[in-house]
């Protein structure tokens, strides 16, 4: 049975596919469940509450856990912590490249010429990528130090990661227009730095020189050992020339005791250590301490190529090889010969994993392959000599870019490497291909009128938000979401705790930035709120001040009046007196704090003319009661509680304190109170029955006196 | 940023640390060739704070050296020139500790010492003295054993952020409302602050702001630094109450102002590297403060301002090496500390 | 993580890659579920006897209800912290606490609580005259004949909407007068579940209820919700979206979510998604045939409506649904039921609605 006589063979996925995956979810406790509660929190972790079914005999037995689900698509392979850097990292390169985005779209706008698919959007896309992909690692070829250990073969490199791996095929293939011309060599390249991530599910040729690495040190003669011979030509196979070099001058015959008796063979494997080192390549440069001779141009290099070539096959013919009496090194040389002649069965015994048998193609095949055509149809071929033991995700990468399938592409970022990689390789993508840059920015009904490029943003934001720490980058790539975005940031604006002040600021720093002004006030609302309520008063007022939250601030107003109103002498005064001392008079403060400033100016007169009996004292405690009358701030509720308390003023003993205006006028406003409180809905205020007959009598009482006074 | 005359900019060594740092306190040295600094630290990932010292020696290393875990995330953090830290935490307690790591005294937060968070300590000589935006304002001697003395309590209707002390009998604090008080305990009969001070810098749509930071120089303790809500520093001199002197953030004087940051001003300290120009006894001394748009920045009366940092994110404390005034540490809200070194 | 493994046959390499192809291009009809990492852990232990609980607005405290009456509220003192410890048990009630539900931060720190007897009480935590900290009881609705099965709060700009379901099939909306003080709420209506407004349902009995208020933030919020019951009276049961018609001050049925053949269906939950930006709304109803998600239009059509379009019928729980979520970006559904599992929910590019991953509770 054959791939090709199913067309593509889907159907024994298809099924499988359609059941979810279930997960554990570990809460430890005894059976029986008797039920569960979820809850979304930060960003897309779901906490989810398990009851149990209380039992009787047990005593001290727990009733439930709350457990919680972080639905990140977090990798076990790289740590929390190490997220977070890359997280933090990546906001820079990212930020700068949307806001070069946009200038060049607005460029483009002012003249039709400029496309942002032009040589320098290149450039920048390019420059974004590397510093993205140093966020993931640093680079593992390493510079070689200067005392260098002979038998050291294989550099011990930081451990590679999948996700640098994944990121640098994106950038080859995508992002590095110059490298476009000789993709073949960036593949091998490319394995030389990442064969070791396929070591964990398979032999690789990586895994045989750690392994020869191990027995190096306890061999006497390693030309005797076949085992030597065969990791030099896997080693050889996928091109790690430097690597076979080296391993080559291991060689016993090197040795000066023996140098006068084996010159032959010595020749010989002088010889193709040479070869070997002076293979042509189709690149541009090599990194230093790197073998083989780069050419840019295809026909020099085609030239180069035919004369190696040349040089190997007549090396082959030689008739050295007779005088050549040691057997291993004799087969072991003309074997490696065989593999640079690209003998097929030859780089499919010592190759493990498929795509070091493609990149042995590349090297001693088809040098010549050029086009993502012929590098698929040659994976293809190469993955039918090697299946694959376990799939493996950057691989699925690989064949989703070689097939040119942009869709696989992004779904192979999304599932092999999580929500920050297809946020983040969508930019890398869109410059590197037309389609792709048509189907993410498509607009689509299915999404809400999103396109796949924001949902994958809004996506991110969201892992982004389920941490305490990350959660204020999220608004980066919130904001570059044009049509969702914002109104996913309200929301995660919206959830953050408000009773740590530090944090409430940052949060405001970001409403700030954004120009979210309803949802600062309504954050500060909340703020002010839950310290009015939790013993704060002050702050409470200061946050709902700040968030111009008139209707609370009248009603504490209020409350002050009926918590001072009842009893002068109350120790309460003094409190709040000190809160709306300490809070000032700002011009631009609710009315509510402005009355309660007029307010607190006249109680405190009220209070002298009781302990000293002024009537100096009792002249201001009139003006500031006039004003509070006169302020349309002042709340009609408090009309007659006020002249109420002003009853003493009004019947003063020695001569009439108002004049007939401000009898009138206080007279007027006491009409109008009969008026209201006709009204279904006006308030009656917490005094005698008899106030309002006894204030009245008391004002004309008093226009009666002052009016004789007038006269 | 203009930056007047040539400036050659400072060197600057990250240290990340996957962890976020809450404040940061430079100690005096253990040795001649390294600096000691304490950090207050959280560990989002075991959900557990602690308190380290770090030697460092530049250019390249930060060495963990001795740690305490304290019961709570720390929320203010003082050191004294004798090496003594001192810490607070959100949930009310206070801790003095030798700079290694040994707790010498400790306040309980249940002994009703503060009520919620504790905002802001400050340690000199033997006291320290601490306050909460519960309003209350504590004295702990150092010497005392954990008894603590009641200066004043608010009753939650004010609450203060940061305090400093100007001398051994005064302080000053700072709070809502642009707010600061000078206390003086020789006075302490009186129940309330000796001087208050209202900034009203409000003139951009902005109600009012916070106090977040103050400072008092030693040898001018009439006039105290203080920085807060929309980038604002300024100085409060106590000769001339009613007024303040605005070195950057919105300013509404008609002297015009520089504003490096238009965020919260986390924190000022007066920077005695940066020699001024002129040394008037009337004018402010230079200062440095750090933001929340991550600007690490010198201000000084009548001058351009210049930065020495400007990150992508919070920069949430620094302070500055008082054995060497041009070393300069920070901590990063991106969970990394920053050393500045000025030429 | 969801990692692609085939079955090993080394033999059909060449398939496993087209295999693979395929696989992906499938997954790349619904990459939108980011790939899962289960991580995370307990993060609260609570009491014997615990029934119900609920996670306030930051998901920074969680207050649960026990047989006893017991009302328990965990949190952590420091904001960045995933680990609750319970700091306060206060008896609330002599009999079970039957659900939580944490009033709007906009009120204070305070939850409603329907306890066994169908009573509702509103318990609030608050400073007061120079006492400590402590949790007092603000407002007890009792009611004598009828019991209580659903209470939701909806934020309005200027006040607070109180919207309670009863087990006569009755509807009663209060609103707080006060907002400072949760004490004083107004009836501002009642009303029965129907559509025919005209028709009284005097002996209806109703086991279960849901109600959903429309979440959206801003000018608009706190106006409309959406209701569904379980009960013994077809006309009841089907899920009506209520809105406020300002103009007259009533609350209004402007659409039914149910299809006339299911109309009679008993409701298990109803939930309202956040909506970012879609140009429609997104209710999904959970019915003993499942759970079904519905599309609403945003503006009404001539007779007031609202369009709706029913554009997936999910099963999963097999019997009753115990309860739904929707994520902060209104687009995964989180729902949990009789099998005793959590399931997630997403619709793909393609639009159509799928179970994206299941979660199994393990000892």
């Amino acid at each position: 049975m054959s791939g090709e006589n199913q067309g593509g063979a889907i159907v024994p996925y298809s099924e499988e596919a359609k059941k979810p995956v279930v997960y554990p979810l570990r809460h430890g406790l005894k059976p029986p469940i008797s039920r569960l509660g979820i809850s979304w929190s930060r960003g897309n972790s779901l906490r989810v509450t398990v009851f149990r079914q209380p039992s009787e005999d047990s005593e001290n037995e727990v009733g439930g856990k709350a457990v919680e689900v972080r639905l990140d698509g977090r990798d076990g392979e790289i740590s929390d912590a190490q997220w977070r850097r890359i997280a933090y990292g990546s906001v820079s390169p990212f930020a700068l490249l949307q806001s070069r985005k946009n200038s060049f779209a607005s460029l483009s706008k002012i003249s039709s010429t400029t496309s942002p698919f032009d040589a320098e959007w290149w450039e920048y896309v390019l420059e974004y990528s590397k510093d993205i992909s140093s966020l993931l690692g640093n680079q593992t070829s390493t510079t070689q130090s200067l005392i260098e250990d002979p038998k050291e073969v294989l550099k011990k490199d930081p451990e590679p990661s999948n996700l640098k791996a994944a990121w640098e095929l994106m950038e080859s293939f995508y992002a590095d227009k110059l490298s476009q011309a000789w993709l073949p060599e960036r593949l091998v390249d490319w394995l030389a730095d990442y064969d070791s991530l396929f070591s964990s599910t398979q032999e690789t040729v990586h895994s045989k020189l750690v392994d020869f690495q191990k027995d190096l040190v306890s061999l006497q003669v390693i030309e005797d050992e076949p085992k030597y011979w065969e990791v030099m030509s896997s080693a050889l196979a996928v091109g790690w020339l430097d690597i076979v070099v080296k391993l080559l001058r291991l060689h016993g015959s090197y040795q000066l005791d023996q140098l006068g008796n084996r010159e032959t063979e010595n020749g010989l494997v002088e010889a193709v250590a040479v070869l070997i080192s002076k293979m042509p390549r189709m690149r541009p440069e090599l990194e230093a301490g790197k073998l083989g001779e780069c050419f840019k141009a295809k026909p020099d290099f085609m030239k180069a190529w035919e004369k190696w070539r040349a040089q190997i096959a007549k090396l082959e013919c030689s008739t050295f090889w007779i005088q050549c009496a040691h057997r291993q090194t004799q087969e072991g040389l003309r074997n490696m010969l065989q593999i640079m002649l690209g003998n097929t069965n030859n780089l499919c015994t010592l190759t493990c994993h498929w795509m070091e048998l493609y990149i042995a193609h590349f090297l001693y095949i088809r040098p010549f392959t050029v086009g993502l055509e012929s590098m698929y149809g040659l994976a293809q071929k190469c993955i039918q000599l090697k299946p694959m033991a376990a799939s493996h995700r950057l691989m699925g990468l690989l064949i989703g870019i070689l097939g040119e399938n942009i869709e696989v592409v992004l779904a192979e970022c999304s599932k092999g490497f999580g929500p920050w990689m297809v946020t983040h390789a969508i930019e890398v993508l869109t410059a590197g291909s037309h389609q792709a840059d048509t189907l993410l920015h498509e607009e689509r009904d299915n999404l809400g009128g999103i396109s796949m490029e924001e949902l994958h943003r809004l996506v991110y934001a969201q892992v982004l938000s389920s941490h305490p720490l990350t959660w204020q980058i999220a608004p980066i790539y919130l904001t570059s979401c044009i049509k969702q975005g914002m109104g996913l940031l309200e929301m995660l604006l919206y959830k953050q705790p408000v009773d740590h002040n530090q944090l409430l600021l940052k949060n405001l720093e970001i409403c700030r930035l954004y120009e979210l002004d309803s949802v600062s006030s309504n954050i500060m609302k909340i703020a002010g709120m839950y310290n009015w309520k939790h013993g704060k008063k002050g702050s409470g007022v200061y946050w709902l001040q700040q968030a111009r939250d008139e209707a609370r601030l009248n009603r504490i107003a209020q409350q002050m009046f009926d918590s001072v109103g009842r009893s002068i002498s109350d120790e309460n005064f003094r409190q709040w007196e000190g809160l709306i001392q300490l809070l000032g008079s700002e011009p631009k403060t609710a009315g509510g704090l402005e009355f309660l400033h007029n307010y607190r100016d006249f109680k405190k007169s009220l209070l002298q003319i009781r302990d000293g009996k002024t009537t100096d004292a009792a002249r201001q405690a009139v003006e500031s009661l006039i004003s509070l009358m006169k302020n349309p701030c002042t709340p009609q509720r408090f009309w007659l509680p006020l002249l109420h308390d002003s009853l003493k003023l009004l019947n003063w003993e020695e001569r009439p304190l108002l004049n007939v205006l401000q009898t009138n006028l206080l007279l007027n406003k006491l009409q109008e109170l009969s008026i209201a409180r006709l009204r279904p809905d006006f308030i009656e205020a917490d005094l005698p029955p008899h106030a309002l007959s006894s204030v009245r009598l008391a004002l004309a009482t008093n226009l009666g006196r002052t009016t004789l006074e007038e006269q | 940023m203009a930056i007047t005359g040539v400036r050659t900019p400072p060197q600057v060594h990250r240290f990340p640390q996957s962890k976020y740092i809450d404040a940061v306190r430079w100690l005096p040295p253990l040795s001649p060739l390294s600096k000691l600094a304490v950090l207050a630290i959280y560990d989002t990932d075991a959900d557990s704070p602690s308190l380290e010292t770090h030697s460092i020696s530049l250019p390249a290393s930060l060495t963990p050296h001795s740690q305490w875990t304290p019961p709570t995330r720390i929320s203010s953090l003082s050191t004294s020139h004798q090496s003594l830290v001192a810490a607070s935490t959100l949930s009310g307690s206070l801790h003095v500790l030798s700079s290694a790591m040994q707790v010498l005294l400790s306040v309980d937060e249940n002994s009703g010492f503060h009520v919620g968070p504790i905002s802001g300590v400050d340690l000199t000589g033997s006291e320290c003295v601490s306050v909460g935006e519960d309003g209350r304002v504590n004295l702990v001697s150092v010497i005392g054993g954990g008894e603590f003395k009641r200066v004043y309590d608010g009753n939650g209707l004010v609450g203060f952020n940061c305090v400093k002390w100007a001398s051994p009998t005064e302080f000053v604090t700072g709070g809502f409302g642009y707010g600061l008080q000078w206390w003086d305990l020789r006075r302490a009969g009186s129940g309330g602050p000796v001087l208050q001070f209202k900034g009203n810098f409000g003139s951009q749509g902005k109600a009012s702001g916070m106090i977040h930071s103050v400072d008092i120089h030693p040898s001018r303790k009439h006039t105290c630094l203080a920085g807060g809500s929309s980038g604002t520093v300024f100085a409060w001199d106590l000769r001339w109450q009613q007024q303040s002197i605005v070195l950057s953030g919105v300013g509404t004087g008609e002297a015009v102002t520089h504003s490096l940051s238009e965020s919260e001003v986390w924190e000022v300290q007066y920077d005695c590297h940066t020699k001024s120009s002129n040394i008037s006894s009337s004018r402010v001394l230079p200062a440095m403060f750090c933001s929340e748009d991550g600007i690490l920045a010198v201000v000084e009366q009548g001058e351009e301002p210049f930065e020495l940092l400007a990150e992508p994110c919070a920069i949430n404390s620094f302070d500055i090496d008082p054995q060497n005034p041009s070393d300069v540490i920070c901590s990063l809200e991106w969970e990394s500390i920053a050393i500045v070194s000025r030429p | 993580m969801i990692r692609f493994c085939p079955p090993l046959n080394p033999n059909r390499g060449y398939e496993l890659a087209k295999g693979t192809i395929a696989a992906a291009r499938r997954s790349a009809e619904m990459v939108w579920l980011s790939p899962i990492a289960v991580s995370g852990g307990n993060i609260a232990t609570l009491d014997k006897g615990t029934t119900c609980s609920s996670w306030n607005y930051c998901g920074q405290r969680l207050a649960t209800g026990s047989t006893d009456g017991t009302l328990s509220i965990f949190d952590s003192p420091d904001p960045s912290s995933s680990s609750f410890t319970c700091n306060l048990k206060t008896k609330v009630h002599a009999g079970a606490i039957l659900k939580v539900v944490w009033v709007p931060p906009e009120f204070g720190d305070a939850v409603a609580c329907i306890c066994s007897d169908g009573s509702l009480l509103l318990w609030e935590e608050i400073v007061e005259d120079a006492q400590p900290l402590q949790w007092k009881l603000c407002k007890s609705f009792e009611s004598t004949s009828t019991q209580v099965l659903d209470v939701q709060f909806g934020v309005s700009s200027t006040s607070l909407k109180l919207v309670a379901a009863y087990s006569d099939g009755h509807v009663k909306v209060y609103e707080l007068l006060d907002p400072l003080i949760l004490k004083n709420w107004q009836l501002q209506a009642e009303f029965q579940n129907a559509i025919d407004s005209v028709t009284m349902f005097r002996k209806a009995s109703c086991i279960s209820a849901s109600i959903s208020w429309n979440p959206q933030k801003g000018e608009n919020q706190g106006s409309s919700f959406v209701l569904g019951f379980n009960s013994d009276t077809p006309q009841l049961n089907s899920s009506k979206v209520w809105e406020f018609d300002e103009a007259h001050n009533r609350w209004l049925p402007v659409a039914e979510l149910a299809l006339p053949e299911d109309r009679s269906d008993e409701v298990y939950a109803v939930a309202w998604a956040l909506n970012i930006g879609r140009p429609y709304e997104v209710i999904a109803v959970a019915t003993q045939k499942g759970i079904a998600i519905w599309h609403v239009g945003a503006n009404p059509e001539l007779d007031g409506r609202l369009s709706v379009e029913k554009v997936a019928l999910l099963s999963g729980h097999g019997g009753e649904v115990w309860q739904m979520e929707w994520d902060m970006s209104g687009t995964t559904l989180a729902t949990t039921g009789s099998d005793g599992m959590v399931r997630l929910w997403q619709s793909n590019l393609n639009g159509v609605w799928d179970e994206q991953a299941a979660f199994q509770p393990t000892a």
